[in-house]
C-alpha cells in the first residue's frame, strides 16, 4: 500500500449542521442564563444595601417639618416600609418586572418616569463618547501599530499623556478651548433633538472619553503588533494582497477579539462615570440624578439608577461574549489557539 | 531551457553585523526541480523570501534576484505584487500558523482572485473547489465553508498548496512544506509536489534540512551554510561523493536505516520496567472521551532500550508522561523495579524517591530549561537534591558532568539563552543524568535539532548509556533514529499498540500494515527505485 494521509480520510467530525447549531444554542443558552443570575444577585446587592445606610429616609422626607409620629407612620406605610425586608425585595422585583421601579421620595413621582426624563441624554452622551472612544481609539492605535519608530512613540507618549488627565480638567480645558477660546461648540445644555444634540454634547462626551481612548488604542496596538508578526500575515504578503488588504483582513481582523473586550468593559463603565461630565456641562442625565438622589436618600431612585447601570454593564458584557465566536471561530469549537 | 530565477552574489544583512547572505548565486531553470538544504540559520529562508521580494524589515542588500528578468530588489510595488499573484507562489512551513485561522478555507483560496482577478464570487468559489479536488482533497465543496481548525495538518498543507497553484505560477518556492506533518503526511504531500511540478512543468525551489527529502524530489541541489554556497551540482553526486567536508558531515549525520549494522538484543535482563493494560482516557467538557492510550503493555529490561515510534496523537507522548508519573493511568499496572505505581497523583516525597529512578528530556530544551538559572547551577541543583551534596561538592560533580557532555567550564555561568540548541539539549541531558537516574526516557529529544546536533546528542546518549548502565525509553516519529539508537522497537497508532520486538526484526519484516505504510513513507532518492529496506 503506498501513501494514505488525512486527504482521504472520513469526513472530520466536528462539520457545519445539527450538532454545531445545537452547541451553538447551548452557548447562548448559557450565557443567557449567565446574564439572568448575574442580575439577580446584582438586585439582591442593590436592594440590600440600602439597610446598611445610616439614616430613615421618610424622616428624611419630613426634614425641618415637625415629625409628628401619625406623619411619619403614614408615609413609612404609603412607601411600604413597614413590611419585612424580604416582602419589600419581592415587591420591588415584582414591580420592576412591570415596569413599575416604586416612587421617587423627593420628587413626589414614579422613578421610571423620573428615568425616562433623564436617562436619554446620558444614553445619548455615552454613544458618543463610545464612538469617539472606538473610532479615535482604533485610529490611533493602527497608526502607532503600522508606523514604528517616531511616529509611534510620539502617538504613545501623547496618548498616555492625555490618559492621565481627569475628565473634570479635560472638561475645564475643552471648554476653555473650543467654546471661550475658538467658540465652536456651546459649553453648557444638552441642545434640542438631531444635529443640534450632537453638537451640545461634542464636547462632553470628548472629555468622558478621553481617558479610555488611551485604552483602546493601546490595546489596539500592542493586538495589531501581536497579530503583524504572525505567519499566516507574511502568507497573505506572498500572495500579492495589497499593503490595505493584509491589514484589514489579516491584521486588524485577527486583532478585533482583545480591543472588542476591553472596549466592551470600558463603554458599560461610561454610564457610571458620566456624572461628573453632566455636571461640568450643566446636563440633566442619571449620572447627576444619581448624586443627587444619594445626598437626598432617595433610595428608590438610587436603586433603580444602579440596576439600570448594572444591567447595562451585564449586557453589553454578554454581547460581548456572544460576538466573540462570530470574531474568532475557535472559541466556539473550543480549541482556542495551539 | 531559461533561467527562471537567477539570484547572483546577493548579499543580506544588518547594518554593523556579519552579514546573513553572503554572495549567494544559484539558478532554477525552466520545469526543473532544486534543493536548497541547509541547517537553521544557513539562510535558505531568507533566500527563498527574496525571490518574492520579501526582506527582512531594516535590512540592506546588494546584488541580483530576478524571477523571468524582474530584479525584486529594485521593482517596485506594483510590479511586485503583480508578481506574486501570477507567476511565483510560495509555500510554507506550518499550514497552521500559515493560514488565517479566523477566516474560511474558501475566504483563503478565493481572496486574491476576487480582489485583483476581477471574478465573480461564483467563478471564484469554482476555480478553487477544482483546486482543491485537484490536489487530492475530497469533499472540496464543503471545505470551503470550513474554518482550518477543522482541518488535519495533512488537509491544511493540501489547502496552501491549492492556494499556490490557483494562478498557475512559474515558480514555486517551497519552505520547509513538510517539517511540520507527520511521516506518513509528508509522504503523501512530498508525492503530490512532485506530480504538480512535472505535469505543470514548473521551477520549484525546495527549502529543506532533510537531505533525504531533497533526495527524494529534486535533481539538483544547493547546500548552504551560514549564508555562503558551498557546494553545488546534480542531488546524486552531492550526496553520494559529497566535495565539501561540510556536506560530508551532513550526509553522515543524516540518520539512515541500517539493518544490516544493527546489534542483535541482549539476553533478556532482570525487567525495569513492566507495563500491563496500561490506558489514559481523557474526559472532555462536552462528554466525549478521548483514549490516548490503551491496553499498553511491554516490558523493557535492565540495561535495555526501547524504541517508542509513531505519529503524532498516536499516544506516544502519553505514555512517556505516564511512565514518569507526569500521569496517572485510568487502567491498568505499572512497576518499577518491582514497585507498583499507585493509580493517584504522587506526593512529593514520593515524586522525589521516583525522581531518582526515572528520569526524562523534552523535545524543546529552549522550553526545558528555566531561562533565568545559570547551566552551572541548574545541574548543580539536582546533585544537591538527589544526591545530598553540599554546595561546593556539587559544584564540583555538575562540572565533571557537564564536562562529560561537552559543555566547557567556560559555561557554566551563561545562562540557557547564550547557548545553542544542540547545547541547550546538553545540559537538559545533563540535569536529567545528575539524578543518576536506571531509566533515561528522550520524549522526541532530538527532533527540534538540526541533523548535525542530533548525530552529536545521539552519539552522546549512546556513549553514556555504555558508561552508565542506562536503561532507555527513546519515544520519537522518526524510525531511523530509533534504529540507531534501540534495540526494541514498539510501533504505536491511534493510542494502541499495534507491534514491538527486536528493532531489525520490525523494520526488516514488518508483521502490520502500519508499520508497513510507516517504514514505506520514508523519502527515497529519486536515483534509488528499490525500497530502502527491501
Amino acid at each position: 500500500m503506498v501513501v494514505m494521509d488525512q486527504a482521504q480520510a472520513p469526513a472530520p467530525p466536528r462539520g457545519p449542521g445539527k450538532r454545531a447549531a445545537n452547541r451553538a444554542a447551548a452557548f447562548i443558552a448559557k450565557k443567557v442564563l449567565a446574564l439572568i443570575v448575574t442580575l439577580l444577585v446584582a438586585s439582591l446587592a442593590v436592594f440590600f444595601s440600602r439597610f446598611l445606610v445610616p439614616g430613615d429616609p421618610a424622616r428624611f422626607l419630613l426634614r425641618g417639618r415637625s415629625p409628628k409620629p401619625e406623619a411619619l407612620e403614614e408615609i413609612t406605610r404609603q412607601f411600604g416600609l413597614d413590611k419585612p425586608a424580604w416582602e419589600q425585595y419581592l415587591n420591588w422585583l415584582g414591580g420592576i418586572l412591570h415596569g413599575d421601579w416604586g416612587r421617587s421620595l423627593t420628587y413626589r413621582q414614579d422613578v421610571s418616569d423620573v428615568l425616562l426624563g433623564r436617562l436619554p441624554t446620558t444614553l445619548q452622551l455615552v454613544a458618543l463618547a463610545a464612538v469617539f472612544i472606538t473610532v479615535l481609539g482604533l485610529f490611533a492605535g493602527i497608526l502607532a501599530s503600522l508606523n514604528k519608530g517616531f511616529s509611534d512613540r510620539f502617538i504613545l507618549i501623547t496618548l498616555t499623556a492625555a490618559g492621565a488627565v481627569p475628565p473634570f480638567v479635560a472638561a475645564i480645558a475643552l471648554v476653555a478651548l473650543f467654546s471661550v477660546g475658538l467658540g465652536w461648540f456651546p459649553s453648557f445644555g444638552s441642545g434640542d433633538g438631531g444635529w443640534d444634540r450632537i453638537w451640545h454634547l461634542t464636547l462632553p462626551a470628548l472629555a468622558l472619553g478621553i481617558t479610555y481612548i488611551a485604552m483602546v488604542a493601546r490595546v489596539t496596538r500592542s493586538s495589531m503588533n501581536e497579530q503583524l508578526l504572525r505567519e499566516h500575515v507574511e502568507v497573505a504578503t506572498s500572495r500579492g494582497l495589497t499593503r490595505g488588504s493584509v491589514v484589514a483582513r489579516h491584521v486588524l481582523r485577527n486583532a478585533l477579539g482583545p480591543i472588542l473586550t476591553v472596549s466592551g468593559v470600558l463603554v458599560a463603565g461610561l454610564l457610571v462615570s458620566s456624572a461628573i461630565i453632566e455636571r461640568t456641562f450643566g446636563l440633566s442625565g442619571i449620572g447627576q440624578l444619581l448624586v443627587q438622589s444619594i445626598d437626598r436618600l432617595d433610595f428608590a431612585v438610587v436603586q433603580a439608577i444602579v440596576m439600570v447601570v448594572v444591567a447595562a454593564f451585564v449586557l453589553v458584557n454578554t454581547v460581548v461574549d456572544l460576538i466573540q465566536p462570530l470574531i474568532d471561530p475557535r472559541i466556539a469549537a473550543g480549541t482556542e489557539s495551539r | 531551457m531559461t533561467q527562471l530565477l537567477t539570484i547572483e552574489d546577493f548579499t543580506l544583512g544588518f547594518r554593523d553585523r556579519p552579514p546573513l547572505l553572503d554572495s549567494v548565486s544559484l539558478h532554477v531553470n525552466d520545469g526543473e526541480a532544486v534543493a536548497l538544504v541547509g541547517e537553521s540559520g544557513s539562510g535558505k529562508s531568507l533566500t527563498t523570501r527574496a525571490a518574492l521580494g520579501l526582506f527582512p524589515g531594516g535590512s540592506e542588500f546588494s546584488g541580483t534576484v530576478a524571477v523571468q528578468g524582474l530584479d525584486t530588489l529594485t521593482a517596485s510595488k506594483q510590479r511586485l505584487m503583480e508578481l506574486r499573484r501570477g507567476h511565483a507562489s510560495m509555500i510554507f512551513q506550518d499550514p497552521r500558523a500559515g493560514i488565517n485561522p479566523v477566516r474560511t478555507v474558501g475566504d483563503f483560496l478565493t481572496e486574491t482572485l476576487l480582489r485583483f482577478d476581477g471574478l465573480s464570487r461564483a467563478e471564484a468559489t469554482e476555480r478553487a473547489v477544482k483546486q482543491l479536488e485537484q490536489v487530492g482533497l475530497r469533499r472540496a465543496k464543503e471545505l470551503m465553508d470550513q474554518h482550518p481548525h477543522q482541518l488535519s495538518g495533512g488537509m491544511l498543507q493540501r489547502v496552501m498548496i491549492a492556494a499556490a497553484l490557483l494562478n498557475s505560477p512559474d515558480l514555486l518556492l517551497c519552505d520547509e512544506p513538510t517539517t511540520a506533518l507527520d511521516v506518513t503526511t509528508q509522504a503523501g504531500i512530498v508525492k503530490l509536489l512532485r506530480e504538480e511540478q512535472q505535469s505543470r512543468g514548473m521551477g520549484m525551489l525546495f527549502i529543506t534540512h532533510d537531505l533525504n527529502l531533497a533526495a527524494s524530489l529534486c535533481e539538483r541541489v544547493y547546500v548552504l551554510r551560514r549564508g555562503r554556497v558551498v557546494e553545488q551540482g546534480g542531488t546524486q553526486n552531492v550526496f553520494l561523493t559529497p566535495q565539501q567536508d561540510y556536506t560530508r558531515q551532513l550526509v553522515e549525520a543524516t540518520p539512515v536505516i541500517d539493518v544490516a549494522g544493527l546489534e542483535a538484543p541482549a539476553a533478556a535482563g532482570v525487567p525495569l520496567l513492566e507495563v500491563a493494560g496500561l490506558s489514559k482516557t481523557y474526559q472532555l467538557p462536552r462528554g466525549d472521551v478521548i483514549t490516548a492510550l490503551d491496553n499498553a503493555a511491554f516490558t523493557l529490561p535492565e540495561g535495555g532500550s526501547l524504541g517508542v515510534v509513531g505519529e503524532s496523537g498516536s499516544g506516544k507522548s502519553t505514555l512517556a508522561r505516564l511512565v514518569v508519573a507526569l500521569e496517572t493511568a485510568t487502567e491498568g499496572e505499572l512497576t518499577l523495579r518491582g514497585v507498583p505505581r499507585p493509580r493517584r497523583a504522587l506526593k512529593a516525597s514520593e515524586r522525589k524517591v521516583l525522581a531518582k529512578d526515572v528520569q526524562i528530556v523534552f523535545q524543546d530544551p529552549y522550553l526545558s530549561l528555566d531561562p533565568r538559572i545559570p547551566v552551572g547551577n541548574a545541574v548543580a541543583d539536582v546533585f544537591r537534591l538527589h544526591q545530598r551534596q553540599g554546595r561546593k561538592q556539587a559544584k564540583v560533580s555538575a562540572a565533571e558532568l557537564l564536562g562529560r557532555v561537552g559543555i566547557g567550564p567556560e559555561r557554566f555561568d551563561a545562562r540557557p539563552r547564550a547557548l545553542s540548541g544542540g547545547q541547550r539539549q546538553r545540559v537538559a541531558l545533563a540535569k536529567a543524568l545528575a539524578a543518576r537516574p536506571r531509566l533515561l526516557v528522550l520524549d522526541e529529544a532530538t527532533s527540534a535539532l538540526d541533523v548535525s546536533v542530533q548525530a552529536q546528542v545521539l552519539e552522546l546518549v549512546e556513549e553514556l548509556r555504555e558508561q552508565l548502565g542506562l536503561t532507555i525509553l527513546f519515544v520519537t516519529h522518526d524510525l531511523a533514529v530509533v534504529s540507531r539508537l534501540c534495540s526494541q522497537i514498539l510501533v504505536m497508532h491511534q493510542g494502541g499498540i499495534v507491534e514491538q520486538g527486536p528493532t531489525a526484526r520490525i523494520l526488516e519484516d514488518p508483521g502490520d500494515e502500519y508499520t508497513r505504510n510507516l517504514i514505506a513513507s520514508r523519502p527515497r532518492p529519486l536515483w534509488d527505485a528499490e525500497p530502502v529496506t527491501a
